[in-house]
Order: C-alpha cells, then structure tokens, then sequence
C-alpha cells in the first residue's frame, strides 16, 4: 500500500521481494535451526552486497539515505517469508539510529567507509530492552582520555558476528546512561553461546561480559536514554511493518492451504467455519497494511505526534500478529504445527518481535504517559 | 425455521438441571476414598516432577532441537518404573486402579512443568481408553496385563492410539463426516484375520509404543459402519514407522507415521469389527460407532483440557516468580498494579480450565457414563481392598467368555441413553476447549510479562508457549470440537438444526 501511495518507493518492494523469494524461501526451514544447524553467512552477505544494511544511513556516510518508509516496505516483504534477516535488519538500523540521533555522523561515516564485509558493517544491539527500564549492568570508568567498560550485558543482537557493539553503560557517579561503540574483536570481550530463542532463530544474540573493555562513548555523556526515545520512536514504525509481513506471509499460506486441502467432502475454505476464521484474518492483515503505511508516512513526514503513531502501530499489530499467527497455524491443522510449513515459525517470530524495544506492557503504559504530557 | 412455540422453549431446554451442575449431582454419591486416592495420585506426579520432569525438560528439548530424531525411551523407562502406565488401568485388569478422574489432576500437574513430558506419560491412557471402549475385555485384559508385567520386568510396555490420516483428520473424529473423507486405510477380511494396507499419521508415541489402537476401515467409502478396530504389536510384519514429524514444540513426545503394507493381523486381534453387531443392543451400527468414538472422547478431551490447564499453570507459576525477583522502572514487577492484574487473569485462566475438566469428569461420572460404574460405592471399595489374587486367579479368567464381554456391552453400551451420550461428549469439547486456549493465553501472557527473559530458552515460559499450541489442534481442533458442542449441548434438542450440513 506504501508503494502505492509513495511510487518512489517500488524499487526497495521489488528489491527485497526479489530477494526474499530468491534467498529465503528454499532454505527457510534449515535457516531456522540455528543454533543447531548452520547460521545463514551467504545470505547475509548478500543482504549486504544488495544494499539492505545501510537502508536508512545518510548518503554521505555510504549509505541509501532512504527514510522508514523504505525500510518498512523492505521489512515487510522480507518478513512475509522469513523475518529472522528483518530482525538483522531492524538490530543493525536500530544502533545505527541511535548513533544518528546522539550526534555520531562520524562514527557511522567510519564504520560504514571502512567495512569491507556484512560483518564489518553490522553493530550489534540488545533490541530487546529498553535500557531505561531495566537495570543496566555495565559501568564505564574513564581513564585518560578513554573508557573502560566492565560488566555483563544480555541479549546483544548479532553480539555473535558484528564488527562492533553499541551498548548502554553507567558512568560512575552520573545519572542516566551512556551509549558506547565497543570493537567486537576487542580484549577483555567475552560472549555466551548463542542464546536459544523462541523464534527469530537466525538472528541470534549474546550475553556478553566485559572485562575493562575500551569504549567510544556515541552522544552526549548521561544522554542515552533521549537517543534511544528518539530512534526507538522511529523503529517502531519498522517493528510494525515486520509485523505486517509476518502476518501476510501466514495469511497467504493459510488461503492457499485451505484452497487445496479437503476435508468433509470439500476445500475446508468452504466450510463457513474456517471462511470466517480466514475473514478475520484477512481483515487484520489488510488494516496492518494501512497502519504501517500510516506510521511510516508519519514518520517521515514528522507529521505531529509522529512517535505516538509509530508507537500506537507497533503494539497494536504485535497483538494482531500473535492471534493472527495463532490462527495460521490453525487453520493447517497438525500440518501447521510442524517444521515443514511456515506458520509454527511465524507464530514464534510474531512473539518474539513483539518484544522489539522493551517489555510489551511498558512500552502502552508509556505511550499514554507520552500522551499525558502532551508530547 | 424455528417455530415461535420452539423458540420460547430453548431458554427452558439450555438451562435443564441435568445438562448441568454434575458436581453437585454426582457428589453426593461419590466414594469418600476417591479425594484420599487423588491426593496421593496428585502427590507422586509432584514428586516425578521434582526428581524427574523438572531437571530435565529444558535439557530434553533442547536435545530434540539439536537431533530431531531424539526418541524418549529414558522418559518411558522412568515413567514406567514409577508405575504411571498402570496406574489408572482397572485392578480387574491387573493395574492399580487408581479412580479414573484423578488422572486429570495428575495430568495438570505433569503439565505444569512439562506437557511434553506429560504426553509422553499420558498418551498411553488414549491407547487405553481406545482399547477399553471396545468392550473387548478378554483382548483388553490380554494387553493390559502385559502393561502391568512390563512395570514388574521393567521392559515398558505402552499403547498408541491410530486413528489420523494424511487425507483425512478432522473427518475421522466425526461420524458425520467419515463418509465423505479421503481414506486409505483399507482392512480386508481374509481367513483368520484381516490385511491391512494404509498409513497413519502424528500419532503421538507411535515410535516407542508396544501395542497401537489402529483403527482401520473395511470399507473406505462407507467407513461410517464399516469401521475395525484392532490392537496391533510393534514389529508385526508389514507394520513400519515412517516420519518422525518435527514439531515446534512438546518435542519430548514424538508424533510418528504408521505404514501398513500387506499387515495380516490375525482374528485375535481384533477389538471390534462394527459389522459383526452380536451383544450390541438395536441402535444402528453408525450410531454404534460413533458412540465408541464418543466414550474415547468423553475421556481423552478433558484430559486435554487439563494437560492446557497444567500448562496455564506453568506459564502463570513462571511469570509469577518470575514478577517477585525482577525488578522494572526501580520497583519490583509484582509490585506494579498492571502486571499484579496480569497475574490476577492468569490465575483466573488456570481455575476456570480446572473448573470445567473437572466438571467434565463428573458428567462422566453419573449414570450411563464411563466412570460410573467403578464409581459406584461396592464396586469402588470391592475393587480397592479386595486380594488381588481374586482379580487375578478367579476374575480374570472369566473376562475370556462371551457372556462376560455380553455383560460388559450391556452394562455399558446399551444402558447409556443418548442423551448421556451427548452429555458427556458435549462438555468434554467444553472441557477442551477452554484448558487449551487458557493453556495458550497464559503462554502469551507469561512471555509478554517476562520481555526478553521470556523469550530465551533456559527461562521456561517461551516453551510453555510453543507446547501450547498443539493442544488446540488434537483431540479435534477446538473449531470440531465447538461444533461438537453445538451438536452436543445445543443443536441436539432443535429439530431443525444440521450440522456439516451446509
Ligand atoms: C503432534 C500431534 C499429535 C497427534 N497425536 C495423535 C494421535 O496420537 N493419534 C491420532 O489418531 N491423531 C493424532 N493427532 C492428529 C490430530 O487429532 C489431528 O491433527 C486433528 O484432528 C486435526 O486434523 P488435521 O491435522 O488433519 O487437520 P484438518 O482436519 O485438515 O483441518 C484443517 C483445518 O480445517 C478445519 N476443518 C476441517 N474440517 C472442518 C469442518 N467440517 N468445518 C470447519 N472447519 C473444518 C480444522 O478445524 C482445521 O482448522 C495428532 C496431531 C498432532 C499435530
């Protein structure tokens, strides 16, 4: 619907379709066992080689410049078949947006220019917290004319295969939070084994620990927690269009499934029951399309309130991707319940991108808090 | 149309007393034994769980993800020392005897750490009720006490239950349907028994089962009275495993595909040709089918509904301790008012899935139903203090007669009315369908309250969630099973309504 309304956007849709259905549908299953099985390298080095990692990166710092409307339209359709490379996607434009709004054109501008690779142009995020919200297990010590970072950190996105990690730390006697870019190759860097997760299987995390690990503070000192609002605002609107993906891809496996499989004598399309079960799914799946191309259109056009939009489609498709997913599988029966069909692994991913950017609850009660002080 | 006279009278028929409230019909005529023999029933899962379900269901399901092939024969082993295949066979059988509604308990409480584990326990029972509502008992006891012998020898002995096809799932649950399936599993008569040719699939132990239910058709166009149910033994000639189906989750408990090429299985084995209708009463053989299909259902779906309720269970009991040791936004989780209104819905969830498999049971309970019977005051005490030699050596034998199989088919296939019939199976889709989307919803909320915690293996809840699923799907999905309900509990006392009829 986005392209429609944007012409200009088309090129990323037919880019990332092309991709999607090129790159991820055959091996989507063996992609998906992960930590067990192999990890999906080539692919994402083609994702890098097509452009996908800088989607949002201004031109000057080697990236497409494009907007969230882009992003979201390539997040989208990536999802629909395997949304564990739009959750690499999301991590890796997640710090790189927060880099952008602390004031570290610079540092981007270095990482981008110098990478050579997919894993020299990632940063490794924890998507899954607010680091406000929760405790933040990393202190920052200055030394001279540095910081010593010690401390454990959990769930860091691509913690297993970026070049560098931007991670939240305390400054010792300061209020608030810092971000600092941390060399992922560095001394004193320990990581876990891959965390095993309930979905988004190839897009992995690591605990990591840190032993007076050197930093590059990104931003202002104590100034975190506004960075992060600010691109954590604008990423929900891609938190929403992964969303999105996900429930098209298992909408249109259960209107095909449904057309063929029979039972009853007839398609169980036709038996009302089920219809109505795929009308909700094809109404839910039709509004998620106008929201993200709302929140996205909001977004870019800093329409007022634009946050709140992106925030509001967030958490409202997270919840309709989780019934819908719920249903998808449904509607296939046993078969939906099993590893050769795709919806058992949308219907993980939905609930595990729901929990993009911070507890679930959190994240509504803070919405209205926003709206309560009028912002 | 419904008539005017016809509509004013629903409000009358939905709301019959007896179509309802069974705890307090069945109360007061229940065996004071009963809550003590629950207790300890309830008390030795408890204990499994501890020693045994707990330490090891993360560890096994991480197994199962890393060799897909994973079979449980440790699990089976443990379960089968800890005496859970024969607990809730009948004495007169050679088993414990535990009263059957206590399993549900056991269930939801094997569950709550494990449903994978549970299943992996608790299938056996569907096996069971599949074999038992044959009213074969000479055949049932047969195998029953080879259960029972491979506790004592430590060599497992446990029954699947076949009945899914590839073509053909939501049509073999229903009668009504059958006619109109996709079949291929085709049992032909010859002599001394029947060649079976067909294939089973996501039948749950199938792999590490002894015995299996297998329920097979002598015609596949008119299966609706042409249905032969038998016990077949693993290793039987022409009787192969397939697929081991890769789940997304209770992968602790394998579903398997049944192959069948040429099988003879002899006469003996036979638990029921629904042609060959001698000591069954005058109902139509159809509708001799599809009470069979009913008993198994009255028992195994609000099992099903407390292996959801055992899983809402575990979500809540997760997030819960979960709320008490984390602290979010510098104050501890529980302490927030919306997360304690979470966990105040969770804990709804859990009591109203118990509530209904337990309200399931006693419809089961009251006259006509499976339960009845051994409920009754002398059969019930008769059968907890009297020498097991006396089930052994002078009652067991007599099971082999005709006339023994003809008292059993009478006591319970002709005595149970319709309306018992549809009493029990309408609130046993009741029973499933709100354990298992209670068991869901509380997976859902669990992972949510918990964030980024939840969704990492070692912290329990995301597995609760992937587990959860599949109970909305067997025993019938929960769609069958509500128009099992509709057929049941309401369409029944219309005259105009049709179900599958559209
Ligand atoms: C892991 C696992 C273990 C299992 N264990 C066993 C076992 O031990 N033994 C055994 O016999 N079976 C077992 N089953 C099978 C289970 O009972 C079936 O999967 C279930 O009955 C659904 O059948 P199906 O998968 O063929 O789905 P289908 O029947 O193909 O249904 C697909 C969809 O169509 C809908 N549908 C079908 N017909 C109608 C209709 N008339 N009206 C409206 N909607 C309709 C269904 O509700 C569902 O949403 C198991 C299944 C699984 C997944």
């Amino acid at each position: 619907m986005l392209t429609t309304i944007k012409s200009e956007l088309k090129p990323f849709e037919d880019l990332a379709h092309n991709f999607a259905v090129r790159e991820l549908t055959a091996n989507r299953k063996v992609n998906d066992s992960y930590p067990f099985g192999p990890f999906f390298d080539p692919v994402v080095a083609r994702a890098y080689e097509a452009g996908l990692l800088g989607i949002t990166v201004p031109e000057e710092c080697s990236g497409a410049g494009q907007g969230i409307g882009a992003l979201c339209v390539i997040l989208d359709r990536i999802s629909a078949v395997d949304a564990s490379l739009s959750g690499i996607i999301f991590t890796n434009v997640l710090a790189q947006e927060i880099m952008l709004a602390a004031g570290g054109k610079d540092t981007l501008k270095d990482i981008m220019g110098q990478a050579t690779d997919a894993r020299s142009t990632l940063i490794a995020y924890p998507a899954f917290c607010n680091p406000g919200e929760t405790q933040t297990r990393l202190d920052a010590v200055r030394t001279g004319g540095t910081y010593s970072l010690s401390g454990t950190i959990e769930y860091v996105v691509l913690g297993g295969m970026a070049g560098h990690a931007l991670v939240p730390a305390r400054i010792k006697g300061q209020d608030g939070y810092t971000f600092f870019l941390i060399d992922q190759g560095g001394k004193g860097l320990t990581k876990s084994e891959p965390i095993f997760s309930l979905g988004l299987h190839a897009c992995p995390g690591v605990d990591l620990t840190l032993a007076g690990v050197e930093g590059r503070p990104v931003g202002k000192e104590g100034d975190g927690a506004r960075c992060f609002d600010h691109a954590s605002d604008r990423m929900h609107a891609a938190v929403a269009a992964i969303q999105c993906g996900i429930m098209k891809g298992a909408f249109q496996e259960a209107l095909s499934y449904s057309q063929e499989r029979f039972q009853g004598g007839r398609e169980i399309i036709n038996w009302s029951a089920l219809r109505m079960l795929l009308g909700d799914m094809a109404v839910q799946a039709g509004i998620a399309d106008m929201v993200v191309s709302g929140a996205a259109m909001a977004v870019d056009q800093q329409d007022p309130q634009w946050g709140l939009s992106a925030r509001a489609a967030a958490l409202h498709l997270s919840e309709l991707a989780c019934k819908l997913t719920t249903d998808g599988i449904q509607i296939l029966g046993g078969n939906g319940y099993m590893k050769d069909y795709g919806q058992e692994k949308r219907f993980r991913d939905a609930k595990q991108v729901q929990a993009l950017l911070g507890l679930f609850p959190l994240r509504k009660l803070g919405l209205v808090s926003a709206m309560a002080k009028g912002q | 149309m419904i008539s005017p006279e016809g509509s004013k009278s629903l409000p009358d028929r939905e709301s019959r007393f007896d179509e309802s409230l069974f705890s307090l019909q069945a109360m007061p005529k229940l065996p004071r034994g009963m809550l003590k023999e629950t207790r300890k029933a309830v008390a030795l899962a408890k204990k499994f769980n501890d020693e045994v379900v707990r330490p090891h269901a993360l560890e096994i399901d991480r197994q199962t993800h890393a060799d897909p092939e994973y079979l449980p024969w440790d699990l089976v082993k443990k379960a089968n020392e800890w005496g859970f295949y024969t607990m809730f066979i009948p004495k007169l059988f050679g088993g414990q005897g535990f009263n059957m509604p206590a399993s549900a308990y056991v269930v939801e409480e094997l569950s709550s750490a494990c449903v994978g584990i549970a299943n992996v326990v608790f299938v056996h029972y569907l096996g069971v009720a599949g074999i038992l509502a044959s009213w074969n008992v000479s055949l049932a006891n047969k195998i029953f006490r080879e259960v029972v012998r491979g506790q004592k020898t430590g060599k497992p002995c446990i029954i699947s239950l076949a009945l899914t096809e590839p073509g053909a799932g939501t049509d073999v649950e229903e009668n009504e349907l059958i006619d109109r399936a996709r079949l291929n599993c085709h049992a032909e008569k010859v002599k001394g028994g029947y060649i079976v040719n067909g294939s089973k699939i996501f039948i749950s132990m199938g792999h590490v089962s002894e015995w299996c239910c297998l329920i097979a058709y002598s015609d596949l166009k008119k299966a609706s009275e042409n249905t032969v149910t038998f016990a077949v033994r693993t290793g039987t000639k022409g009787f192969t495993f397939g697929k081991h189906e890769d789940k997304m989750g209770q992968r602790a408990c394998p579903a398997s595909e049944l192959i069948f090429e040429d099988c003879f299985i002899p006469d003996e084995y036979v638990l029921r040709d629904s042609r060959i209708r001698e000591g069954f009463g005058t109902r139509p053989i159809a509708d001799l089918i599809e009470q069979y299909i009913h008993f198994v259902v009255s028992v195994t779906r609000p099992a099903v509904g407390a292996f959801g309720t055992g899983v809402a269970r575990g979500a809540y009991e997760t997030a819960l301790k979960f709320a008490g040791e984390t602290e979010v936004d510098g104050k501890l989780l529980i302490n927030h008012e919306w997360a304690q209104a979470m966990l105040a819905e969770m804990y709804k969830n859990v009591v109203i899935g118990r509530l209904s498999y337990t309200e399931a049971n006693y419809a089961n309970g009251l006259p006509g139903g499976i339960y009845n019977i051994l409920q009754r005051k002398p059969v019930y005490y008769y059968q907890k203090y009297a020498p097991k030699f006396i089930f052994n050596y002078l009652i067991s034998p007599l099971l082999d007669f005709e006339i023994t199989q003809r008292i059993f088919r009478r006591l319970f296939v002709d005595s149970q009315s319709m309306e018992v019939q549809q009493r029990c199976s309408g609130w046993a889709s009741l029973a499933k369908i709100v354990g298992t989307d209670m068991g869901v919803k509380n997976s859902q909320m669990a992972v949510e309250l918990m964030g980024q915690a939840g969704l990492r293996h070692e912290r329990g809840a995301e597995k609760f969630l992937r587990d959860s699923k599949l109970l909305q799907i067997y025993e019938g999905t929960n769609q069958l099973n509500r128009i099992n309900l509709f057929n049941n509990l309401i369409g029944s006392s219309i005259p105009q309504a049709r179900s599958f009829d559209e």
